[in-house]
């Protein structure tokens, strides 16, 4: 089954780990998590979809949900390791004009810290 | 006021915000101690952020619409939850908003001093619904905007399909792919595809998301009965809204699109989807989703029926170059342009050229070397006969000679000509293996042994054999009279004669041992008329010497005389020697009793053994000769004289 696997802080990032199926169940676990962060102030997340093989355009519109919510407080949402169905999904449906991804966690946390 | 008023309304057509227009008509509205509320539906977004302006609150149309009528100030307030004013107003007035004929606020103005509201209250309802208007609009474009991302996501991803479906991919890794894209186009939660196993005929799984398979591992699933029964009968993709009537669609909580993967006119699997998501949550599959989900199966139905053809010409391909290159025939095909389609391993092996270098090329490439070929290959090109040249020699590429027996045919596809076979028998080891025997057997019997490898017993086995030895008498004195190298010509003069004999009579020359012949009969092929063969050749070879002393004495050498001695019995035949050097011989009394014979032969005389003559079809000049005590025997051995003349 579809999950976050983990969270961590790291060089003021706040990285939500998935596994599976990005779909709406695991939209809105990344939904719920990255909300509770906002409450605390934590405005910049990035999602490591490197376990995450396949999306449906319902987890994509939860990520555009987060994004909203983050435009609003001035806060970013970040992808890294996309898969090639997943990179072209988000493009289609949008997401990747108002997110910012990388190929890797490590180019991500180089060029955002 | 007419002055200010204009003056106002220049200012306002100055101003191209719209809610900076709705802000100075509030506060125009608002100058004569008057109050403007404006109740709007919550949803209607823009125009929240002037909150500081104008209230807005949630409003209940049904309440609105039943109670079409002026309110008190203090009817309104209690009606909106508004905090009630401290200022008593004597009048109000209610403007409705409405935008293309549906009910979307009110504006309502409370004021004591009558002043014409009119025109500011009009102009304020036209500026808010026109951003009503507008924002509908936008919201209109939006859904569109929405639905064409998903419908290019659909395009987008009908494409992938293709390009998946088009890739040379084994069907595992295909059959996951399909799944992962259809899961994911189709917005489902789960998915299973099965496929029909060609031995068992049995469905199994070959792919899935998402799904328990424990249930259905254990099952046996066959097309006479449940879902895929109804699938071969039907040929259609479907919706099932009672998936959990089905065994094996039991996973399925609302429902499940199903289609049939055909392939032949036979049902070769099953592809089922299972609880398509929305943003609310699980929802059902309709009749649009079955219509892009047919299409796409209708497409993997075709690519698998495609992927079929193509693994059987794989292994056709694989089979025919399998055999093409276990022969030892080397094999060319051209087509209709001259170009070299295809080339066998011995036919590169033959001309020493990589064949993919030469695929595609012009066959006057390959054959630049061999004018004889190209000519034979011109005139097959303009006839439809075939071509046969025997023992036909080659130049290869690395500038060795070879040769060849090339046959050139032409090839017919549906009764039109596409082209030549050329087919080259190489005869380099068989010309060599050839030479070689033909130093020690007869050149009929290196065809036959080349024709049938199986007549060629070459381990120790006992076979009935007849030998043959023939000794020079008197060959020590005479040599010791004559130079050396005139002994050696002579010897060698002498032998070419005799073996010749030898092998004009299907002999084995065994060996020479100084000046005498060793010849066998029946090794390493057997005839019927071995015995009387070797009978023919020790008369033929006293024929050829007589021929022979009389060309030597013309020289002034020394004529030579011979005694032959001949036995027919078992031998062992066979490899005998050291791993450094073996010869193909045969050992056994009845060799020692030959070579016995020959030694008790006189100058012109052969004797045979009786197991000789008794098998002679013609056994006349023999007379029986008195029995000779042989060393080794103790018995006296029975035998047959014959004097040449």
């Amino acid at each position: 089954m579809s999950k976050v696997i983990n969270t961590e802080s790291k060089d003021g990032l706040i990285i939500i780990y998935t596994d599976g199926y990005l779909n709406k169940d695991l939209g809105e676990e990344i939904q719920k998590i990255a909300y509770e962060h906002i409450e605390n102030g934590e405005l910049n997340f990035l999602l490591d979809l490197k376990q995450s093989n396949i999306v449906n355009s319902i987890g994509a519109s939860i990520l555009i949900e987060i994004i909203e919510k983050l435009q609003d407080v001035n806060g970013n949402l970040y992808l890294c390791n996309l898969a090639p169905i997943i990179e072209k999904t988000f493009n289609i449906m949008g997401l990747t004009k108002y997110c910012k991804t990388f190929k890797s966690q490590s180019e991500a946390i180089e060029e955002l810290s | 006021m007419s002055s200010t008023f204009d003056r106002f309304q220049e200012n306002l057509s100055s101003i191209k915000s719209p809610f900076e227009i709705i802000s100075l008509l509030i506060k125009k509205i608002e100058e004569n101690n008057s109050k403007c509320h404006i109740i709007l539906n919550k949803s209607i977004k823009p125009l929240h952020f002037i909150n500081n302006y104008i209230k807005v609150k949630e409003i209940d149309y049904d309440l609105i619409l039943k109670e079409k009528k002026i309110w008190s100030e203090k009817y309104f307030s209690n009606k909106f939850n508004l905090e009630p004013s401290k200022t008593k107003y004597k009048y109000t007035i209610v403007n409705y908003i409405s935008v293309g004929n549906k009910f979307k606020g009110l504006i309502y103005i409370s004021y004591n001093k009558k002043y014409s509201y009119e025109i500011l209250l009009n102009q304020l309802n036209f500026e808010i619904s026109n951003l009503i208007e507008k924002e509908n609009l936008r919201k209109k474009i939006n859904a569109k905007n929405n639905l064409l991302k998903n419908k290019t996501l659909e395009i987008e991803s009908l494409f992938d399909i293709t390009e998946m479906l088009n890739s040379d991919e084994n069907l595992k890794p295909l059959f996951d792919k399909i799944l992962y894209f259809l899961i994911s186009l189709f917005n489902a939660s789960k998915g299973i595809i099965f496929l029909r196993d060609a031995n068992s005929k049995n469905f199994n799984v070959q792919s899935s998301f998402n799904y328990d398979l424990n249930k259905i591992n254990s099952r046996i699933i066959r097309d006479t009965r449940g879902v895929h029964k109804e699938l071969k009968e039907s040929f259609k993709s479907r919706i099932i809204n009672n998936p959990k009537k089905y065994p094996l669609l039991e996973e399925g909580k609302l429902n499940c699109i199903s289609g049939p993967i055909i392939s032949n006119k036979k049902l070769d699997g099953s592809i089922f989807l299972f609880d398509k998501e929305s943003r609310k949550g699980l929802t059902t599959f309709n009749n649009y989703d079955l219509k892009l989900f047919d299409s796409i199966i209708k497409k993997i139905s075709l690519t698998y029926n495609n992927l079929f053809l193509v693994h059987s010409l794989k292994d056709s391909k694989k089979m025919i170059d399998s055999i093409m290159s276990s022969i030892s025939t080397g094999i060319i095909k051209i087509n209709m342009l001259g170009e070299i389609e295809y080339i066998n391993e011995s036919a590169s092996s033959i001309f020493k050229v990589d064949s993919k270098s030469i695929i595609n090329n012009h066959y006057a490439i390959l054959f630049h070397n061999n004018q004889e070929i190209l000519d034979i290959l011109e005139r097959a090109e303009n006839s439809s006969h075939i071509f046969y040249e025997e023992n036909l020699k080659i130049n290869t590429n690395e500038n060795n000679i070879g040769a060849v027996n090339l046959t050139i045919s032409p090839v017919f596809d549906d009764g039109i000509n596409s082209g030549m076979v050329v087919t080259l028998e190489d005869l380099s080891n068989i010309n060599k293996v050839k030479s070689t025997f033909k130093k020690y057997v007869s050149e009929s019997i290196v065809d036959e042994l080349l024709l049938n490898e199986d007549s060629l017993e070459l381990g120790g086995v006992q076979k009935d054999v007849c030998v043959l030895f023939a000794d020079i008498r008197g060959f020590t004195s005479m040599s010791e009279n004559l130079e050396p190298e005139k002994v050696v010509s002579l010897l060698n003069n002498y032998f070419q004669k005799m073996i010749n004999v030898v092998f004009k009579n299907n002999g084995t020359l065994d060996k020479i041992i100084g000046d005498e012949l060793m010849v066998l009969y029946g090794v390493p092929i057997s005839y019927e008329n071995d015995n009387q063969n070797a009978v023919n050749t020790a008369i033929e070879m006293f024929k050829e010497l007589k021929v022979f002393n009389e060309k030597i004495k013309d020289e002034g050498l020394p004529e030579i005389s011979i005694g032959i001695g001949i036995n027919f019995g078992k031998v062992i035949s066979g490899n005998i020697g050291s791993d450094q050097q073996m010869n193909y011989t045969v050992i056994g009394d009845n060799v020692n009793i030959a070579a016995r014979l020959c030694s008790v032969a006189k100058p012109g005389e052969i004797i045979i053994s009786d197991s000789v003559y008794n098998k002679l079809n013609t056994s006349s000049g023999f007379n029986l000769n008195k029995p000779l005590n042989l060393k080794g025997k103790s018995k006296p051995i029975k035998n047959w004289l014959m004097k040449v003349s």
